[in-house]
């Protein structure tokens, strides 16, 4: 009995682990595109904590609101408010965030983030089109990496600045007011509102323009530079400040690793350490977004995996690297 | 292959923006719960209903008054009132309206207490509206657009202040009047529906003071009735106060967005009939249309005179009609300096209802047979986005960014291509 429920345990491991990832992770993307997206008018609401772009401008289809929204109008409320009675709703706010995130980590990036979807389909569409991606040196690498620590570090410090009369009202949420999901997402819903710029006062107007400028950035570097806005993303970079409990993670043996660089070839962040650290066991690194494309690609038993609260997943093995490879399975 | 696949793409782009712009479908509601208005079958049953009530016979007094007999010659009162009258257009009376006396213009004055309309103002005289001060708290309009306050971390409270007068800048304190019968009703989210006694102030220019413990709306009722000749003024002032956060119980809010907003018991009232995608924090912004219903007992008034004053002055009247609706635009009337201009600036507005019926009866013993209403609403607005949000300008920036950062990229990608070399190996040698 038990040697028949292992074969059987055996045999959905070998299907899943031989699954045609790309198609499941499209479909998967897809669902949670419009769910995201469009729950809203299925009366559908997970919250204003959740750890991924899921637009609170996007204000009729959201099924939940980015949790960088509701952070930022916490952080900018009046000092003595916010280090009094406001700070247990703050640090609520934080808990709920990271019970949310600990459960997919920075999968949310790589396979629920709206906004990473649309770079994904703006990457096919591109190589649809034959052009050639783009990718940094790794010496911009190191540098550009820092970027998102610097934004995450103003996120907090502008809107302390704001609760603090330091800043005008018309700045908050500064992210927010730059980040590009806020007009394309609510474009998906016909909402076009966002496409202005606001000449209430000297600060609105920078940050709308500012804001439009980044949006078509966005559009342009996504076109030619794989996840090009998630290399920048100050979601990101909180992500990996708490991704120590996180359940899901991406474990590499190193032993069994040839370094044969096509988990680094397929990488749509450009993370090097995928194919050159083979000492780390925990190899997700603060650019990584758990797509997982490393472990579809890798051809050796075992040197890659996913588990989830220690139970593997999906692990990379030979058999479902050669059977993607057959299927023409592009990364 | 990829032109296909791209027109394709359009293709459901612009179906997908089809339908910004389209008009939303009003859904059928029940007064006080929502937007929409009543169906003829439920105009049907309020008229059964007020037929039955005008048979009974009127006992007059004051005490009557709570139970008020129901408008008696209401059959008869769209007759005594005539046919609506078309609007006027702002500033075709006058312009900034005067204050307003006991005669002038054929409006009433001295509504139970001296000095015009009376009206509940979430500021006091002299201290004006305007951009959001640092002790409001949530900073959104709630229902009646009126902003809630009160001391943090503890229970919310507000303060109104009984004003009277037509211009909701000028306006002053409402004077005590010793001949005026007055009494204040409070309608809390949780509390009875028919509301509860709220004891006066000691002097108006205190204001009146609640707290509110829950989520909701709560809403304000100060009646005044006091005989002059042979008409009895009875008029109510009633503002409505949004207490709704970000936080908190979410079916407690859900419950109080479509709770009851009619008092039964008021002798008259207006009520600000809820756009169909309003959400939990509404703001009204200058250039919307805006729809009020007139209700006596939480009936509607045909023919009530009906009259919206901006919060620079401007007014415009309207008679309301057989399901006592009546609709404004809110004008435009903040222009500040461009550098002076504040999108969050709140203005007030105010609207007056009038009604004046043939009803018998006594008041402190003494007897009338005219019975004239009046009720006052206040509210909040906003500038329109329209006055400071430039479509053109983002568009335009956005294009501009887009093309120059795509040409860059494109340029510096093409320098960087490496000419083809071909390195030819001679065998032979």
């Amino acid at each position: 009995m038990i040697r028949q429920n292992n074969s059987r345990l055996q045999a959905i491991r070998d299907a899943v682990n031989q699954v045609h990832f790309n198609r499941f992770r499209f479909w998967f993307q897809l669902l949670a595109f419009a769910l995201f997206v469009y729950g809203g008018y299925l009366a559908i609401d997970f919250g204003s904590r959740l750890p991924f772009f899921s637009c609170g401008y996007n204000q009729e289809g959201r099924a939940g609101v980015c949790y960088l929204l509701p952070l930022q109008h916490q952080l900018s409320q009046p000092w003595p408010r916010l280090f009094g009675f406001a700070g247990i709703a703050f640090l609520t706010g934080l808990l709920t965030f990271a019970l949310w995130f600990i459960f997919l980590n920075k999968g949310w990036c790589g396979f629920v983030c709206p906004l990473g979807t649309i770079q994904d389909w703006l990457t096919a569409l591109r190589r649809r089109m034959g052009i050639r991606y783009s990718s940094y040196s790794h010496t911009r690498f190191e540098q550009l990496t820092k970027v998102k620590y610097i934004l995450l570090a103003l996120m907090i410090l502008i809107p302390l600045g704001i609760g603090g009369g330091l800043f005008s009202h018309s700045m908050s949420p500064p992210f927010c007011l730059i980040c590009p999901a806020r007009m394309i997402l609510p474009l998906f819903t016909g909402d076009v509102t966002q496409f202005t710029i606001d000449f209430s006062s000297t600060a609105a107007l920078v940050m709308t323009a500012l804001g439009i400028s980044v949006t078509a950035l966005f559009l342009v570097g996504s076109f030619v530079k794989k996840r090009f806005f998630c290399f920048f993303c100050p979601m990101s970079a909180l992500h990996y400040l708490i991704s120590k409990p996180a359940l899901l993670k991406l474990k590499k043996d190193g032993d069994k690793c040839t370094r044969c660089g096509d988990c680094y070839t397929v990488c749509d962040m450009g993370i090097r350490e995928i194919a050159d650290d083979v000492t780390t066991k925990n190899i997700m690194t603060d650019d990584c977004t758990l797509c997982l494309k490393c472990v579809a690609s890798c051809p050796e038993n075992g040197a890659l995996k996913a588990t989830f609260a220690g139970i593997p997943i999906f692990e990379s093995t030979e058999a479902g690297f050669i059977k993607r490879m057959n299927k023409g399975n592009k990364m | 292959m990829i032109k296909l696949k791209l027109s394709a793409f359009v293709a459901l782009a612009l179906l997908s923006l089809n339908s910004f712009g389209e008009d939303t479908p009003v859904a059928p509601k029940r007064y006080g719960q929502g937007a929409g208005r009543p169906s003829e079958a439920q105009i049907a049953e309020w008229r059964a209903k007020r037929a039955a009530a005008s048979e009974q016979p009127a006992r007059g007094g004051a005490a009557d008054m709570a139970g008020m007999p129901g408008m008696g010659a209401m059959p008869g009162m769209s007759g005594m009132m005539g046919a609506p009258d078309k609007p006027k257009e702002y500033g075709a009376r006058s312009g900034r309206p005067k204050e307003e006396g006991a005669s002038k213009g054929g409006r009433p004055g001295g509504m139970g207490m001296r000095g015009g309309a009376l009206w509940l103002s979430e500021t006091p005289p002299m201290r004006g509206d305007g951009a959001r001060s640092g002790s409001s708290r949530g900073g959104m309009g709630g229902m009646g657009g009126m902003q809630m306050g009160g001391e943090r971390g503890g229970v919310a409270k507000k303060r109104l202040w009984l004003r009277a007068g037509s211009d909701p800048q000028k306006s002053g304190f409402a004077q005590d009047d010793a001949e005026a019968e007055v009494a204040t009703l409070l309608v809390t989210p949780n509390g009875n529906p028919e509301g509860e006694a709220l004891p006066a102030a000691d002097d108006s220019h205190k204001g009146l003071s609640f707290e509110m413990p829950v989520q909701g709306f709560y809403r304000l009722y100060l009646t005044s009735r006091k005989l002059q000749g042979d008409t009895l003024n009875v008029a109510v002032a009633k503002a409505e106060i949004a207490n709704i956060g970000h936080g908190g119980d979410e079916e407690e809010i859900n419950k109080a967005l479509v709770a009851q907003r009619v008092l039964e018991s008021a002798p008259i009232e207006i009520v600000r009939e809820r756009k169909p995608d309003e959400k939990r924090f509404f703001q009204l912004k200058s250039g919307e249309e805006q729809a009020f219903i007139v209700l006596q007992k939480g009936l509607p008034v045909q023919g009530a005179r009906v009259r919206f004053v901006s919060y620079q002055g401007w007014s415009k009247e309207a008679v309301s009609d057989e399901q006592g609706r009546v609709s404004f635009q809110i004008i435009r009337d903040y222009f500040p300096p461009w550098n002076e201009f504040e999108k969050r600036f709140k203005a007030t507005y105010l609207l007056i209802a009038d009604v004046t019926v043939a009803e018998a009866g006594t008041f402190k013993e003494q007897p009338y047979s005219n019975v004239r209403y009046q009720t006052t609403l206040t509210g909040n607005y906003y500038p329109s986005p329209d006055d400071y949000a430039s479509y053109a300008w983002g568009l335009g920036i956005g294009t501009l960014i887009l093309l120059f950062s795509g040409t860059a990229v494109y340029l510096y990608r093409r320098r960087r291509v490496q000419p083809y070399r071909e390195v030819r190996f001679d065998d032979a040698k």
